[in-house]
């Protein structure tokens, strides 16, 4: 397990701009609960907590080259490979512009063909199999060098599609990266309701595949496990399960009330263990960067943010005429037969 | 072009092997389908031609096989996977319907789901509950997903070579009594594809309609050459893909005839045939001399095992006769 008093493994200018993405997912999930309770936003998914663990991922991973199954908690990790809060109060706002859906999906289904963030549904873990497949075609198309990951919560894994996936990756040895991050809750249910053992990596051993457990609230040991995973599978090694435990710091969605199922003193001692406020201390400690320039960090993420929110509510809705629009392609070489494509 | 007397299940097998060899896109997966070349032999000899890297067997694992295949779709691969019998493409429902057919919505039209997947399906085989089952049904109802139902070897090819080119996903029906028991003419050739969408006249008539897909358009043919020397002209409508539906082809046959008997293998609740049905009730109402009739199978669960049992649930050129008579005479 890497730790934070471990060796130095990112660069001055990569903890800086880690930390920067941390502050400003925070900032966005903050403005969504706001907007939620104002009725402005119909449905929000909490990332609070999971900063440490997206971003941290997002440093192995190349933005727009390697593929990115993400699951609905993933905010931070899309900004992390370039989305931006507008991008994001768009998609929670419904708008046509939104670059997930255009305004067809709930929030927290983040997808971008451009970026290679795989767009996914809300059943539960049948994104990994996508993972697994484009793997796959890299590996058909000798397309070297690149890798998949793919991320959910511990509740994924005791869904049939999740253990198809692994089956089929590890008897493949393709190369994906399975991502847990593991937060102790699937809505109510505790970790011992939902996984028969400790530890999710523990299950890897019957995939064939090498599983790890990280702190999820570590940055640079997410970072560092990540790069492992990740250096595996481009050089053909097969897949990891990397297992990061982490805590949500807030209810599962705005439709949920978690104090059904968690006392306040174990939400309250996960809260003192806030991955941002961790990593900035370490980047004050071991970085040497002045507490006055996270201020401004945080500063400049709530004026973005502000920006974004502006944006997004001017923005026109998508307009009713469009309802049917992209149910089918268009066949190449066909004659237009509009009547069946619009009733069928 | 060259025309070559084929069965369906070698009609199949050909476009599939000559889709290979056209297209570095596509490829192969499903059980058994690489070593074995299928339980059917509908694969057989692809995996020598074409290679491990093209031609996949996987593990029993149907909703893997459908995400696999959705997940090489979206890197631009054309894959085509086998699902071993269509009774077992539940366990990948929710990755043919939640996940293919609304990717393309879901993202407004960012991703797209080009794949195949083909299931042999259908009764009168002996195959009990697990083996003949007819399921188109269930997959019609979701917009996204395109469902074809071959029932000609020359359609066999032509419609599954225009299903790997499409750029959505196709569920490719293949009734397993037909694989080897029927043949005929196959246009071969890179051209030679049959548009999906466009459905069939197999036979003119003037009396009834029967508007059918799949086996039944056999027992059709049967029952309409048994009723010529009763009198009794009638038309065969083979829908060929039932969505999209050709919806003007059902149209204008009942305009012609002014009765329609919708045949089906499915069970009678729920079938493909109450659409067929509605849409003739909502649009060719005025043309109708009769009401619509439906032929199907009985509400149960499945085909049964025992010869009685399963002979009592196919739908057979001699119930067809009896409907279409009935029908006739209104």
């Amino acid at each position: 397990m890497g730790s934070d008093d471990g060796p130095p493994a990112l660069s001055a200018a990569e903890a800086l701009s880690a930390y920067t993405v941390m502050v400003q997912a925070r900032a966005v999930d903050d403005r969504l609960w706001q907007l939620s309770r104002q009725g402005r936003a119909h449905f929000v998914i909490t990332s609070a907590g999971h900063e440490a663990t997206q971003v941290g991922m997002a440093l192995a991973i190349r933005a727009g080259h390697d593929y990115v199954v993400p699951y609905y908690r993933d905010m931070a990790l899309v900004l992390a490979l370039g989305q931006t809060p507008r991008d994001l109060l768009l998609h929670a706002m419904g708008r046509a512009a939104d670059p997930a859906s255009g305004g067809r999906q709930m929030y927290g289904h983040f997808s971008s063909r451009a970026r290679r963030i795989v767009s996914g549904s809300s059943s539960v873990g049948s994104h990994l199999v996508h993972a697994v497949g484009l793997a796959f075609a890299l590996r058909i198309g000798g397309e070297r060098d690149t890798a998949v990951v793919t991320s959910f919560g511990e509740g994924a894994t005791a869904e049939g599609a999740w253990h198809e996936a692994l089956t089929i990756a590890g008897i493949q040895r393709l190369p994906v990266v399975f991502v847990c991050e593991s937060n102790q809750y699937a809505i109510s249910m505790p970790h011992h309701a939902e996984v028969p053992v400790a530890d999710v990596a523990l299950k890897a051993a019957g995939y064939g595949m090498p599983g790890e457990v990280v702190d999820g609230n570590d940055l640079r040991a997410v970072a560092l496990a990540m790069r492992r995973a990740m250096a595996r599978a481009r050089a053909d090694g097969g897949p990891t399960l990397l297992e990061c435990k982490t805590y949500r710091l807030r209810p599962h969605s705005n439709a949920d009330d978690d104090r059904r199922y968690r006392a306040a003193a174990e939400v309250d001692a996960w809260r003192a263990r806030d991955p941002i406020g961790r990593f900035g201390e370490v980047l004050v400690r071991e970085y040497g960067v002045a507490p006055a320039v996270l201020a401004q960090i945080a500063g400049q993420a709530r004026a973005e943010v502000d920006q974004a929110t502006l944006d997004a509510d001017a923005a026109p809705a998508p307009h009713p005429a469009t309802i049917a629009d992209h149910v089918f392609g268009t066949v190449a070489g066909a004659a237009p037969r509009s009547e069946d494509q619009r009733h069928a | 072009m060259t025309t070559t007397e084929q069965t369906l299940l070698e009609a199949i097998r050909g476009a599939m092997h000559d889709a290979l060899a056209w297209d570095a896109r596509v490829v192969v997966l499903g059980e058994d389908v690489a070593v074995k070349g299928g339980v059917f032999l509908a694969t057989d000899g692809l995996l020598e031609r074409f290679g491990a890297l093209r031609v996949i067997d996987m593990p029993i694992a149907e909703a893997g096989i459908v995400g696999v295949a959705i997940g090489m779709a979206l890197h631009g691969l054309r894959p085509v996977a086998e699902i071993q019998f269509a009774d077992y493409l539940y366990p990948a429902i929710d990755q043919i319907l939640n996940e293919a057919a609304r990717m393309r919505y879901r993202s407004n039209g960012d991703w797209n789901c080009p794949l195949v997947i083909r299931a042999p399906f259908g009764g009168g085989i002996h195959g009990a509950l697990y083996h003949s089952q007819s399921v188109e049904a269930l997959f019609t109802s979701t917009p996204g997903l395109k469902v074809v139902v071959p029932a000609t070897p020359h359609d066999a090819r032509g419609l599954l070579l225009a299903a790997i080119a499409d750029p959505d996903p196709v569920l490719f029906l293949e009734h397993k009594r037909l694989y080897r028991t029927l043949r005929g003419p196959v246009a071969t050739g890179q051209g030679a594809t049959v548009p999906l969408g466009v459905a069939a006249c197999r036979r003119p008539g003037r009396d009834v309609s029967i508007i059918t897909y799949g086996a039944m358009v056999h027992e059709s043919l049967r029952a309409a050459d048994a009723l010529a020397h009763e009198g009794v002209d009638l038309e065969v409508i083979d829908l060929r893909t039932l969505v999209p539906l050709d919806r003007d082809a059902v149209l204008a046959t009942v305009r012609r005839t002014g009765r329609a008997l919708i045949v089906s293998e499915d069970n009678l609740t729920g079938g493909f045939a109450g659409e067929i049905a509605a849409v003739i009730a909502e649009h060719g109402f005025a043309d109708l001399d009769a009401p619509v009739r439906r032929l199907a199978a009985p509400d149960v669960p499945a085909v049964p095992f025992s010869e009685t049992l399963e002979d009592a649930f196919m739908v057979s050129a001699a119930k067809i006769m009896t409907a279409a008579r009935e029908l006739a005479r209104y």
